[in-house]
């Protein structure tokens, strides 16, 4: 008998998952960040049901702030997949031009993202979300067990989570509740690099390291995607090979500077690097536990 | 004595033992070559390898050395290496000559240039205070190399035939300009802006951004900031090439920098058409 690699058992228990999830729950969604998780987590769907489509829509959740290139890339795949996308933006976000730069971070988070994905989970009545969250990213995140059950307010009580022994999951829910569903919890950011590059899977290109304009606030280095970035007087953008190792609103993710500009070389960069790819995030900066206050409040 | 006879010539020979080994660590090089020269006129008369290293006291490797040096590249060939560094090429820059350094290097230079050659900033060095000892030129270029400033010319004329889109990026931008600038008696450049990374070598100062310039034959003029540059310091760089040139048409092919974005830039290539910008690429 042939024994499985961790990167296959850890496939196995995210596709168990998913099928667990559709068998138990009537409306499940898959979030769709246009990210390399959304991506690793998408393609397991993908197998997880073949060779009929999975069962269920994809949702993202907009903030009109995202890389240009993130919207080519989700437009693209929506096309090849053949699976409905559905694009939610908070229309009080819209109303009230809700953005990082005037707004800051906290608010336009909170807004666009928390907001927006409370309103679209309600409008269309999903009563389980998968998500691309991995223990690995941050330390909320890490105690989060993979079936994250929800209040009808969408809340999360860290102090009250089910056990889930010997990969069992405990789906009874009550009425209106929730769950928050993490097929990818015990993955590593190299174990998608490496399922990435094994699976050839598609990903935006902003991953690779490429010379791209940035300017530095706050010693991160920011992408000027648009020409809605507000520059101070006199400043000029820099060319500088960057890549970005987590992909989120263009204004508030950090890219690194790297020579990393194929999958192997990435590869080999996650084998040497020492910090989360969180880091890049300037939302998780904002105060002390800030990722755990926004799980909450309904984050993802 | 011992006289030993061979062809038309008798040369004395002493008894010393050869050993494989002959250490001439103790010889001057001048001493050293006198012998391996001598070795070699030996080996002309018709001695065997051993016969002349128990002649010239060296050991049977060195004579084949020499012999095989001066058939290669005759006599001015059998010398050594000069033993040790060359000269300039230590780090002899002290603390606060290196400070000096940093100073002038975070300032542009007093005659109008746009930036920093290494005989300009040994010069400036020198004439800053007696005390300081004057590094050479070629010290100077070494400390920029370990300190990362020290960035190669892009070689442009090799994309003329390659057919990616720098390439025909090269072909169609920058190959125009070129031949106008032969034509009317203009000057061509290469400069960017980038980011030092000195690796092993601890930095000796903030001065991390750098604008460089290569003009004929890759001569290297640089200034460095602690900072990202700002438009005013583009401008300041632009401004001083065409006043060196008075006026003369100047292109430029500029790396590092996102001038889309900057309407003083913008709005200052409009006010000098003399001066002509070619962004490189992204690649």
């Amino acid at each position: 008998m042939t024994s499985l690699t961790h990167l296959q058992k850890l496939e196995a228990e995210s596709i168990q998952i998913m099928r667990e999830v559709v068998t138990e729950t009537e409306n499940p969604v898959m979030l769709y960040s246009v990210g390399k998780d959304s991506a690793v987590m998408l393609h397991l769907a993908r197998k997880a049901f073949a060779p009929a489509p999975p069962p269920f829509p994809l949702l993202h959740v907009d903030t009109r702030w995202k890389f240009r290139a993130m919207y080519e890339f989700r437009d693209k795949m929506a096309k090849e997949m053949g699976m409905d996308l559905l694009v939610h933006i908070n229309p009080e976000g819209i109303e009230k031009d809700i953005n990082p730069f005037t707004h800051g971070s906290a608010i336009h988070t909170d807004v666009m993202k928390t907001e927006g994905l409370k309103q679209a989970l309600d409008k269309h009545g999903f009563d389980a979300a998968f998500g691309g969250a991995r223990r690995d990213e941050e330390k909320s995140r890490a105690k989060e067990r993979v079936f994250s059950f929800r209040t009808a307010q969408h809340r999360w009580d860290p102090k009250n989570q089910r056990p889930e022994l010997w990969r069992l999951y405990n789906t009874r829910k009550h009425k209106r509740e929730s769950i928050r569903v993490f097929p990818l919890s015990n993955w590593t950011e190299l174990d998608i690099w490496q399922y990435i590059y094994l699976q050839d899977i598609p990903i935006v290109p902003l991953y690779y390291a490429a010379e791209r304009p940035v300017v530095e606030r706050d010693g991160a280095l920011i992408m000027v995607d648009d020409e809605r970035m507000p520059l101070e007087p006199g400043e000029v953008p820099m060319m500088r090979k960057v890549r970005f190792r987590t992909l989120g609103c263009y204004p508030l993710t950090g890219a690194i500077e790297s020579e990393a500009d194929t999958l192997p070389a990435i590869i080999q960069e996650m084998l040497l690097t020492k910090t989360s790819e969180r880091q890049g995030r300037v939302i998780d900066h904002d105060s002390a536990a800030s990722m755990e206050k926004k799980k909450q409040e309904g984050y993802f | 004595m011992h006289y030993q006879h061979y062809r038309t010539r008798l040369i004395p020979l002493n008894n010393h033992h050869v050993t494989a080994t002959m250490p001439t660590k103790h010889l001057s090089p001048e001493m050293l070559n006198e012998r391996r020269r001598q070795a070699v006129r030996l080996r002309l008369d018709g001695y065997t390898v051993a016969e002349t290293a128990r002649h010239a006291e060296l050991s049977a490797p060195t004579v084949s050395a020499a012999w095989k040096a001066f058939r290669e590249g005759g006599w001015g060939a059998i010398d050594v290496k000069p033993r040790g560094r060359r000269s300039g090429q230590g780090d002899v820059l002290g603390d606060v000559e290196r400070r000096t350094l940093c100073r002038f290097l975070a300032d542009w230079p007093d005659d109008g240039a746009p930036g920093w050659t290494s005989r300009a900033l040994a010069n400036a060095i020198q004439g800053c205070s007696r005390d300081l000892a004057s590094p050479s030129p070629r010290t100077i270029e070494h400390w920029l190399k370990a300190q990362d400033l020290k960035p190669e010319p892009l070689a442009l004329e090799a994309l003329a035939h390659q057919r990616s889109h720098i390439g025909r990026w090269y072909r169609q931008q920058v190959q125009p300009v070129l031949r106008q600038m032969q034509r009317t008696g203009g000057s061509a450049w290469q400069g960017g802006v980038r980011v030092a990374k000195p690796g092993a070598v601890p930095t000796a100062s903030r001065l991390r951004y750098q604008f460089y310039l290569h003009g004929k034959r890759g001569a290297l003029l640089t200034r460095c900031l602690p900072a990202s540059p700002r438009a005013d310091d583009y401008l300041m760089l632009f401004q001083r090439m065409l006043s060196q040139k008075h006026g003369a048409p100047i292109a430029l092919v500029f790396h590092g920098a996102f001038f889309e974005a900057s309407p003083e830039i913008r709005q200052w290539l409009v006010e000098h058409p003399a001066f002509h910008l070619i962004n490189v690429p992204s690649h």
